[in-house]
């Protein structure tokens, strides 16, 4: 493994930090191999936005190798938004290219007295003032810094004036709208005065067995471009199944209020692709190209909306024109906010306007009128600028509501807004949700693709109901242990390669002699290890919640009827964890089997 | 013995199953689109068998096994014998085949995905075709 880069943005020092044998074999890389460098270093007592918290972009083995969509890596701290753990994944070709400057990580602590941005190259680090560019939306710092450094090849990550602003919701972008979208990095990255991270580098990309590697790397990607997953994401984007989703009552609606609206099959990925498509794109290697691309009137090739957005901006507020929504999407990316908690935040409002908790005195005359395309461009100006009722919402959902007594409504799971997947069509995502190491989230497990078929046997997985309960709890396990091995990777969730693959590749890359069991294992351990940072600051198994509305049942479509049985599934997932289910801990038992025994002091004592 | 997939038999069974069956009239009452059934060689299958079928409107309009090549429909589907029979008998979820790597599709997927229900009601149809023990 290279060394990190870990540098001191308050002394302008830095560092190659060489990452130890056993911590690169047992977590491997991305989010795992993060929450083992980070566990000293995330605590109550360090704030997030505060010069001491700690940053980290980590690729994955398998980044920049050109492996079935391998492009990808992630950024770890503590959230802003949550307080919790936090990571969050992205695409594009920057993780790869930090790879090819020399560095298998970038770790920024400490603050800068004013706006800088980093500039890596071939192993060679600067910090330059970034005042002149300070200000400057996601895609115009990419362009001004590849301009200032004469290079177009040069790759940049950075964030809009909502991360500048310390936003809980801000992003960090790179590339072609290539977002680590979720749980506020962008703020961490704001509060060190950090504008952006230019890489650019003409190394190799590091492989213990690069013979092998080749041939099974050719193999994966020609199975996976013929595979029918993917050439459905090529076709439709990842909105793909918003028509079956919508069938099933899985995609919600009126901010999870109702389980039918007319309009949705206008903004599914097949409408996009009927409509608007232009064109599609790619991240590093990536033979699926999921990425949209879109002409709108004005002539002009943008990126288009995928499925959390279109969602987001569209049922959910009971919007049904795509070009609003990409314009929506757009106004999002470029001033650093996420498009999943923004419009949850913006459906937040509708609600409690709707039920009389605020009025027309409270958005300065503007009436909230579910499906009203201009008022939500008026809400988005105005969270944007931090104006009058904006200001409130740019707070994200769970402190927007408790200035109204409504916190109950905001749907959230310990601070981060829900994504676009009921859990009442799809009983796993309840647990995917309750008890994700970041808060409400569906990128810790897919597990919405699990309950439509996607079982993939040699995991463990067995086919069931997608309105299952208790029985569901170990099905769950195995899903998220596999998911988080593929954010160690960081392998795409897109990519629907056999697991016996995915474990070949490793030990091709690293050098390993693992087996699929030994990787789930791997999976568990990096799980584990990260609800034990959260146990530390002080989540505990009363956060391993819902909220209050999805455990009613939906009055109509394709999921009407059914309540979640989450205090079973807990139950029977705590059993299934190993956790103790007083406390929400791992138990000393589970933690010794993991090797992670050395954590049992800091949430049993001594 | 006649009347087991894929045999003609079956595949008429078949036809006049969708033919009979009110709900999948009224599902896919909106559907248009043929579709071939690719068989691929192996186990007890000697050479490839194509069974074609023009499923139009909730009805099945032509059914037959056909040479390779000779029909250009709209959605091809290909798999092994024994993924075809475990998706039969219930021991394979369709969609589970489709999206684990053991089904193959080729054609429009906007039209597919819009379609799921359908395509699932036809999977109900065909496991319900009575075969001889």
């Amino acid at each position: 493994m290279q060394p990190v880069l870990k540098i001191n943005l308050t002394s302008g020092e830095w560092e190659r930090l060489d990452i130890r044998k056993d911590w690169a074999e047992g977590y491997l890389g991305g989010s795992a191999l993060a929450a083992r460098m980070l566990y000293e270093h995330i605590s109550p007592d360090i704030d997030p936005l505060s010069p001491s918290s700690s940053l980290l972009f980590l690729p994955g083995p398998l980044t920049g190798s050109a492996g079935p969509a391998v492009g990808r890596f992630v950024v770890c701290g503590r959230s802003p938004a949550t307080y919790l753990w936090s990571e969050s994944n992205c695409g594009g070709f920057w993780g790869p290219e930090l790879r090819k400057a020399g560095f298998d990580g970038l770790w920024v602590t400490g603050k800068a007295n004013v706006p800088v941005y980093l500039w890596i190259h071939d192993g060679q680090v600067a910090i330059r003032e970034a005042g002149q560019v300070w200000g400057l939306d996601t895609y115009a710092i990419q362009e001004a810094l590849q301009n200032e450094l004469v290079d177009k090849r040069i790759r940049v990550l950075g964030i809009g004036p909502g991360g500048e602003a310390q936003l809980p919701m801000a992003v960090i972008l790179c590339d072609h709208g290539r977002v680590a979208g979720r749980s506020g990095l962008g703020a961490v990255m704001g509060s060190k005065n950090l504008k952006a991270v230019a890489v650019q580098g003409n190394g190799k990309i590091p492989l213990k067995h690069p013979e092998t590697f080749a041939r099974l790397r050719t193999q994966a990607n020609r199975d996976l471009h013929d595979d029918n997953f993917t050439q459905a994401l090529r076709s439709l984007g990842n909105a793909g199944g918003a028509d079956y989703f919508d069938y099933l009552g899985e995609m919600p609606k009126k901010y999870f209020q109702v389980g039918i609206f007319e309009g949705s099959w206008k903004v599914s990925g097949s409408s996009v692709a009927e409509g608007i498509l232009a064109g599609v794109s790619a991240c590093h290697g990536c033979v699926i190209a999921c990425g949209r691309v879109v002409k709108l009137q004005d002539g002009v090739k943008r990126k288009g909306p995928e499925y959390e957005t279109l969602v987001g901006f569209g049922p959910n507020l009971l919007i049904d024109d795509p070009v609003a929504i990409t314009r929506f999407g757009e106004q999002c990316d470029r001033y650093g906010i996420d498009t999943i908690s923004t419009s949850n935040t913006i459906g937040l409002a509708f609600t409690l306007f709707e039920q009389g908790f605020i009025t027309e005195k409270d958005t300065d005359g503007l009436a909230l009128k579910w499906g009203d395309v201009e008022v939500v461009e008026t809400l988005l100006n105005q969270l944007i600028k931090k104006e009058g009722f904006g200001a409130r919402l740019a707070q994200g959902a769970l402190p927007f509501s408790r200035q109204y007594g409504a916190e109950e409504l905001a749907l959230q799971v310990n601070g981060l807004e829900l994504p676009y997947h009921d859990p009442r069509g799809s009983s796993g995502m309840a647990l995917s949700y309750a008890t994700s190491p970041r808060g409400g989230c569906h990128n810790q497990s897919d597990y919405f693709l699990v309950d439509i078929g996607q079982v993939e046997s040699s995991l463990g997985l067995k086919l069931m109901s997608r309105q299952a309960g208790a029985e569901k709890a170990a099905n769950v396990i195995r899903h998220q242990d596999w998911r988080t091995l593929c954010n160690a990777l960081v392998l795409c969730y897109f990519a629907n390669i056999s697991p016996q693959m995915v474990v070949e590749l490793i030990n091709a890359a690293v050098g390993l002699d693992w087996d699929v069991e030994a990787m789930l294992q791997a999976g568990e351990r990096a799980w584990n290890l990260k609800r034990v940072i959260n146990n530390k600051i002080g989540l505990r198994s009363q956060n391993d919640t819902l909220p209050g509305p999805l455990l009613q049942p939906l009055p109509d479509g394709g999921a009407a009827g059914y309540t979640i049985p989450l205090a079973d599934m807990l139950q029977a997932y705590y059993a299934s964890r190993g956790w103790d289910a007083q406390t929400g801990f791992p138990t000393p038992e589970k933690l010794a089997t993991l090797g992670l025994e050395w954590t049992i002091p800091d949430i049993w004592g001594k | 013995m006649e009347g087991r997939f894929p045999d003609e038999v079956w595949l008429q069974n078949f036809c006049q199953k969708l033919n009979s069956d009110g709900q999948y009239a009224r599902i896919a009452q909106k559907w248009e689109g043929d579709l071939s059934f690719v068989i691929e060689a192996g186990g007890p299958i000697q050479s490839t068998i194509v069974l074609y079928m023009d499923l139009w409107h909730g009805a099945c309009r032509e059914a037959r096994v056909v040479q390779e090549d000779e029909k250009k429909p709209a959605f091809v589907l290909s798999a092994s014998y024994e993924v075809y029979e475990k998706v039969l008998s219930g021991e394979l979820d369709p969609m589970q085949a489709l999206l684990t790597r053991k089904l193959k599709v080729q054609g429009n997927y906007a039209y597919l995905m819009r379609n799921v229900p359908v395509i699932l009601d036809f999977v109900r149809c065909a496991r319900e075709v009575p075969q001889p023990e």
